[in-house]
């Protein structure tokens, strides 16, 4: 499946406290009211992320999905994981190594993590063909 | 044999690890309960040391987390930078000229349980002067056995922050339990080892269920689940909806808030977590939280998130202050016609009653006629 809208990759601030995080958000606010957007936030260079951040984060991801769109992050420090962890925010986000990673995902039918097969089911490609005809 | 002990507590004899948390050494900082300076002090105290005297490089930040108990127990001198190893000298010598006939000099910048009997056997059997202690790998562990006859070697290993020695040194080979502590995660790692009975470290407090222990003065909601193996600390406080376990340790005066998980975890001493985190292989303490996982330490400086927790005399002050204010700011208040912020309307109630448009006084087929009528 391929996707013909644009990928805006978007730089976060290294500090994403109260002001930086309001500064961000409306600087990013025409990218989020566009129709469908599709963003990746390369949180490489965040070195501080408090509260205020992981609320302008939440609040990005809201208004993305409330317009069909998606967020997914990208290159997250290690200072930004920590507090993405403890505060469970990580579990919200499609999280990558890198921005085109990110950037690829969005012309995947499915995102990394769904493809995933939990614990040791053998991989799609590698199961046997369902010969039966009867679809799921 | 009278046998002296000089406790060294400095920055980490490893040039590269991080700087102590505020100018705490590790070694002040609470596992299970006790510092390890008072565990090493009581270990050295069983095994019949005469005098003790513990020199740090402290600031006065380090004091409330020195125990007054142990202040009894042994001479603290605190000793800024380069004093540190100036005091230590002075501290030989006196030991020496009041009599002693061996002196102990161990640098806390690694925990090790180590048989002090043997070790003096072993520096005696060799007629050393000055014998240190090799971990398994055989470096040295930071315990040294020195002949108070022997002042020039001393002086000189002081000097050298023992480091270098002038003779020889004679290695004593220790096969026990040690670890270095050179950063918080080791904390951890040496909870980890208590919890599994590797160490001698047994947690202080009651065993109030297989594998939990809780201190004096903890308090626990009923709320909260406490898993084993854990550790609550004294005046340690779990909210509702809290979740302690899998080798969870909670220092004195720590706050863990509403709905928070903590999983093989160690929240340090006046630590306050905030309500619905998720803190998991991790340690928690002087506004930072270091990441076992990610092998990386980030300061906090969100009190939402972590906060510190007063100490007492502190927070009964706090208290009063507000008691105080609370009458002016409210006639304040008043005086601006500020109200009191509305109450937030319960979900439920909301609900359930019918929205203002349909109240009883504009019931909805009268408004529709009224808007049917005004539109004709």
């Amino acid at each position: 499946m391929e996707s013909s809208r644009p990928v805006v990759i978007k730089h976060t601030p290294e500090r994403l406290d109260f002001r930086q995080a309001r500064n961000f958000w409306r600087e990013i606010q025409p990218l989020i009211t566009s129709d469908r957007p599709q963003l990746v936030f390369d949180m490489s260079s965040v070195k501080h992320l408090d509260m205020a951040g992981v609320d302008m984060l939440l609040q990005c991801i809201t208004e993305v999905m409330k317009r069909d769109g998606d967020l997914k992050l990208a290159a997250v420090s290690p200072e930004a994981w920590v507090i993405l962890e403890i505060t469970h925010t990580d579990r919200f986000f499609e999280i990558y190594e890198t921005p085109s990673d990110a950037m690829r995902s969005f012309s995947r039918f499915l995102p990394e993590a769904m493809r995933r097969q939990p614990f040791n089911t053998p991989p799609a490609d590698s199961r046997p063909e369902d010969k039966s005809g009867v679809a799921a | 044999m009278d046998v002296r002990a000089i406790l060294l507590l400095g920055p980490s004899a490893d040039p590269t690890a991080p700087p102590a948390p505020e100018g705490v050494p590790l070694a002040l900082l609470d596992v299970l309960g006790r510092p390890l300076l008072t565990r090493v002090a009581d270990q050295l105290k069983a095994f019949g040391v005469s005098q003790l005297a513990a020199v740090a490089d402290v600031g006065p930040s380090a004091t409330p987390f020195v125990p007054p108990a142990l202040r009894q127990n042994l001479t603290w001198l605190p000793a800024p930078g380069a004093a540190l190893w100036r005091t230590a000298q002075e501290l030989f010598s006196k030991f020496a000229h009041n009599g002693a006939d061996l002196v102990l000099a161990l640098r806390l910048s690694a925990y090790y349980e180590l048989d002090y009997e043997r070790l003096i056997q072993f520096h005696l059997d060799r007629n050393a002067r000055v014998t240190a202690a090799t971990d398994g790998a055989g470096a040295i562990l930071g315990a040294f056995v020195i002949s108070a006859s022997r002042r020039n070697d001393a002086a000189f290993l002081l000097r050298h922050s023992l480091l270098k020695s002038r003779t020889p040194l004679v290695l004593y080979p220790f096969s026990g339990y040690s670890r270095r502590l050179t950063a918080l995660a080791d904390l951890r790692q040496l909870a980890v080892d208590a919890f599994c009975g590797r160490s001698q470290i047994t947690p202080q407090g009651e065993a109030i269920k297989p594998g939990v222990w809780v201190a004096p003065g903890a308090r626990i909601h009923r709320g909260a689940r406490v898993l084993s193996p854990a550790f609550i600390g004294r005046y340690a406080r779990v909210r509702a909806g809290a979740l302690i376990t899998r080798c969870a340790a909670l220092e004195h005066h720590t706050e863990v808030g509403r709905g928070t998980v903590v999983e093989d975890a160690t929240v340090l001493p006046y630590t306050k977590l905030g309500n619905a985190l998720d803190v998991a292989h991790a340690v928690v303490g002087f506004g930072k939280v270091a990441s076992l996982r990610r092998g990386v330490e980030v300061e906090i400086s969100d009190s939402k998130l972590v906060g510190s927790v007063l100490s007492a005399p502190l927070r009964a002050w706090q208290q009063m202050l507000s008691l105080l204010a609370y009458l002016p700011l409210e006639f304040a208040r008043g005086l601006l016609g500020r109200s009191a912020p509305s109450e937030t309307p319960s979900f439920p109630l909301a609900v359930s009653s019918p929205a203002r448009a349909l109240s009883a006084t504009d019931s909805l087929p009268a408004a529709t006629d009224r808007a049917v009528s005004n539109f004709r």
